[in-house]
């Protein structure tokens, strides 16, 4: 069968699958899965025959994991989902990050309240990662707007890195066993003290899988007005680690703004990365005009991607993991709106065009080439 | 004799697509304990991992929520219907 190009759309109503041939010029598609339920995270696990892994997150009956074996056209809940021992107190209220582990089962699991849980078996049972849940920093960490949440999981071996909103970042340097927060140089504007050992409002973390020790974050920016306690603390929202996140620095300069959501790298490049800057205030692109902002030297300079987005009179916002870039040779970014627009930026993002208008608001976008 | 617990369209799923389940039980809490013995996906989506109903499930013994008769604690009588509902939600 010729390769396609599959994108899961994890909206506020369920998820959609869309699918294309890899010369990405129609998109089909399907859905919604869990319908009527929001799906915040998702994951297209590329290991042996795909398999495409969802979050059901239901106000009311709780947490699922949908899985699907026949790339999207069928999805069943897991036997489980991830749930904290009946003694811990805590109660599952959310799942904001699926991602791969080693063995060709092993999926690990980010939730909220802020925990880590691991399957040994494709999602049917889960344990719950000690190291990181149970942390001395666990029951002092606050929630932010969108919850007390572990969104992003990164591993690389027996290092792993761990996005915390608002906890920051952690790092494993043995399998996950054990977690040290790792936060030198990472800013929090809604405290006195600007550089916390932990607590800040890390938005995204991503590497490229070739450049391990090369990392980038969105952090939560948008302090540089701030007259307060610990005086003003200007482009603490997008910063960049050379030494495997255990010190980062800023490279915000020449965006519009350090706020924003969602953080992704070239596939082929680890040089070249997107942002998608907002106002602070509003969550939405500067003056009502939505563009990506694209790096190609690391984050020293900057270039706005605008070309067939709206000029004008736009409000919606891309969040955490509304965005993704395919790995085909000439890469195309996608991203989902809050306002359930899908769109595409072909060559790496120099020209977007809109794949699908009206869906539900958007959460989370993925994309692989199967 | 036993009693009846109603389940909600968006439950049926979870326990193969019934919309009663026929147990013998003397109280909510017991039927609850039941359901995560022979219905566990059921369970799991009317009480969290604490055991604490979730906080947008209703249960309700005939026309009577348990919130106003004894909780989980409140006896089940044969012939009486335990109504799993959703909150109202919309706007």
């Amino acid at each position: 069968m010729p390769e396609r190009v599959i994108l899961t759309i994890g909206t506020k109503k369920g998820l959609f699958v869309a699918e294309a041939p890899k010369t990405r010029g129609r998109f089909a598609l399907r859905g919604p899965f869990g319908s009527g339920v929001s799906v915040y995270s998702a994951l297209i696990d590329t290991r042996g025959k795909p398999r495409l892994y969802a979050s059901s997150c239901n106000p009311f009956f709780g947490m699922k994991v949908l899985r699907s074996t026949d790339l999207g056209k069928t999805f069943k809940e897991t036997a489980s989902a991830p749930a904290f021992p009946k003694d811990d107190g805590r109660a599952l209220a959310n799942i904001w990050s699926l991602a791969a582990g080693d063995g060709r089962n092993d999926l690990w699991c980010g939730v909220e309240p802020a925990s880590l849980f691991r399957s040994p078996d494709g999602g049917d049972s889960w344990e719950m990662v000690q190291g990181i849940s149970n942390h001395d920093h666990a029951r002092k960490w606050q929630p932010g707007n969108g919850g007390l949440c572990l969104h992003t999981i990164i591993r690389d071996g027996n290092r792993v890195h761990l996005g915390i909103s608002t906890g920051g970042h952690y790092l494993s340097d043995d399998g996950g066993k054990s977690f040290t927060a790792s936060n030198k140089g990472v800013g929090a504007g809604f405290a006195p003290d600007p550089y916390p050992e932990f607590g800040q409002c890390v938005h995204k973390i991503a590497r490229h899988k070739d450049a391990p020790g090369r990392l980038y974050m969105q952090n939560h920016g948008g302090w540089a007005d701030w007259t307060g306690p610990g005086g003003p603390r200007p482009d603490i929202g997008v910063l960049r680690s050379d030494d495997h996140g255990r010190s980062w620095r800023s490279i915000a300069k020449g965006l519009p703004s350090d706020f924003g959501f969602p953080m992704v790298v070239h596939p082929h490049d680890a040089d070249t990365i997107y942002v998608v800057p907002l106002t602070p205030a509003t969550r939405t692109c500067p003056d009502s005009a939505p563009a990506v902002w694209r790096s190609e030297d690391g984050g020293g300079a900057w270039k706005r991607l605008a070309k067939g987005l709206p000029k004008k009179d736009s409000f919606f916002t891309v969040l955490r993991d509304g965005m993704d870039v395919d790995e085909l040779k000439s890469p195309a970014l996608y991203f989902g709106t809050t306002t359930g627009q899908l769109w595409i930026g072909r060559d790496g993002g120099e020209k977007w065009d809109c794949l699908f208008d009206s869906l539900p608001p958007i959460n989370c976008v993925k994309v692989a080439v199967v | 004799m036993s009693i009846t617990v109603h389940v909600p369209a968006g439950l049926h799923a979870c326990c193969d697509r019934s919309s009663d389940l026929s147990l013998s039980v003397p109280s909510v809490r017991a039927a609850l304990e039941e359901l995560e013995r022979g219905h566990p996906s059921t369970y799991r989506s009317i009480c969290d991992e604490t055991g604490a109903v979730r906080r947008h499930v209703n249960l309700f013994v005939n026309t009577s929520h348990i919130r106003d008769r004894e909780g989980l604690d409140t006896a089940l009588a044969p012939g009486d219907v335990l109504t799993i509902l959703p909150a109202v939600s919309g706007g």
